[in-house]
């Protein structure tokens, strides 16, 4: 290839990365926001995605699934040098929450099926944004990646490199731990009575 | 067809929502849920406290945040380009 033609092929792939990869940045920055829980992090850490990407990307494959590359690339960026940074302890445990734990906790107050979810509905969303960021790192990627991103199990075993199985038995007790401190919160602010 | 229990519902119920199941065991869940009202109401919280967390945990990011990475992919490119003889 000659230099001209090198330079060419160069400014074709960064034209392509900016058209792919840059509509995707909304809901990279989304989840950036969740892991690092602060603005400023989460712009650094949403940059930092696309120029580790920028300089990947004549290795990544046409066609294939870019969406959840680009994650990966965040997620592990965010792993090894921003968790770091914000000396998160790693955790690894979350206390056993029972199945259908807030369902429960609504029907035992006798709030009507119907109405069951519009306590949470009413919350600011800070504090489900909270909730959800309080959770131990491993949970909160997994809850995250599948309920807010919409991403399926077999990608986000591929995004986290865990097996499948790994990836349910996160989500699981991910979505459990979620729920009971969603229920603090409502307590907290008084919208149930005790 | 056979049936399947209501135990059977609410352990698959997670990955049914997530659209998780094959085709058959989706439908056999499916046709519970019509039949069956106090699965139907664990299945609607679920679904609903889904749609819940998802829209509430978009943050926007500030428009300045686009233009700040394409100026950073530019400058990595004109970076690599020196290597370049002009």
């Amino acid at each position: 290839m000659s230099q001209a033609e090198a330079a060419s092929a160069s400014r074709e792939l960064e034209a392509r990365f900016e058209a792919e990869a840059l509509p995707l940045l909304q809901g990279l920055y989304s989840a950036a926001f969740r892991l690092t829980r602060n603005a400023a992090d989460a712009e650094d850490l949403v940059q930092e995605t696309f120029l580790r990407a920028y300089r990947g990307f004549h290795q990544f494959e046409p066609g294939t699934n870019l969406k959840a590359w680009l994650y990966r690339i965040l997620t592990n960026t965010f792993i090894n040098s921003y968790r770091k940074k914000q000396r998160e302890p790693q955790t690894d445990s979350l206390d056993e929450t029972e199945d259908w734990y807030l369902f429960s906790r609504m029907a035992e107050r006798g709030t009507e099926p119907s109405a069951e979810t519009s306590v949470i509905e009413s919350l600011p969303d800070e504090d489900v944004q909270d909730a959800l960021s309080s959770l131990p790192e491993q949970f909160r990627i997994a809850v995250l990646l599948a309920d807010v991103e919409g991403f399926s199990y077999k990608e986000i075993a591929e995004i986290t490199g865990v097996p499948i199985g790994t990836v349910m038995s996160r989500l699981h007790r991910g979505r459990k731990a979620l729920e009971k401190r969603l229920w603090d919160v409502v307590r907290e602010r008084g919208l149930v009575k005790d | 067809m056979s049936k399947i229990s209501c135990e059977e519902v609410l352990v698959e119920i997670e990955d049914f929502l997530h659209g998780e199941l094959d085709p058959p065991r989706a439908v056999q869940l499916a046709d519970h849920l019509v039949t069956c009202l106090p699965c139907f109401e664990r299945a609607e919280f679920q679904r609903k406290l889904k749609e819940i967390v998802r829209s509430k945990c978009h943050s926007e990011a500030p428009d300045h945040l686009v233009w700040r990475v394409r100026m950073a992919i530019r400058t990595e490119h004109a970076g690599g380009g020196t290597e370049e003889p002009t």
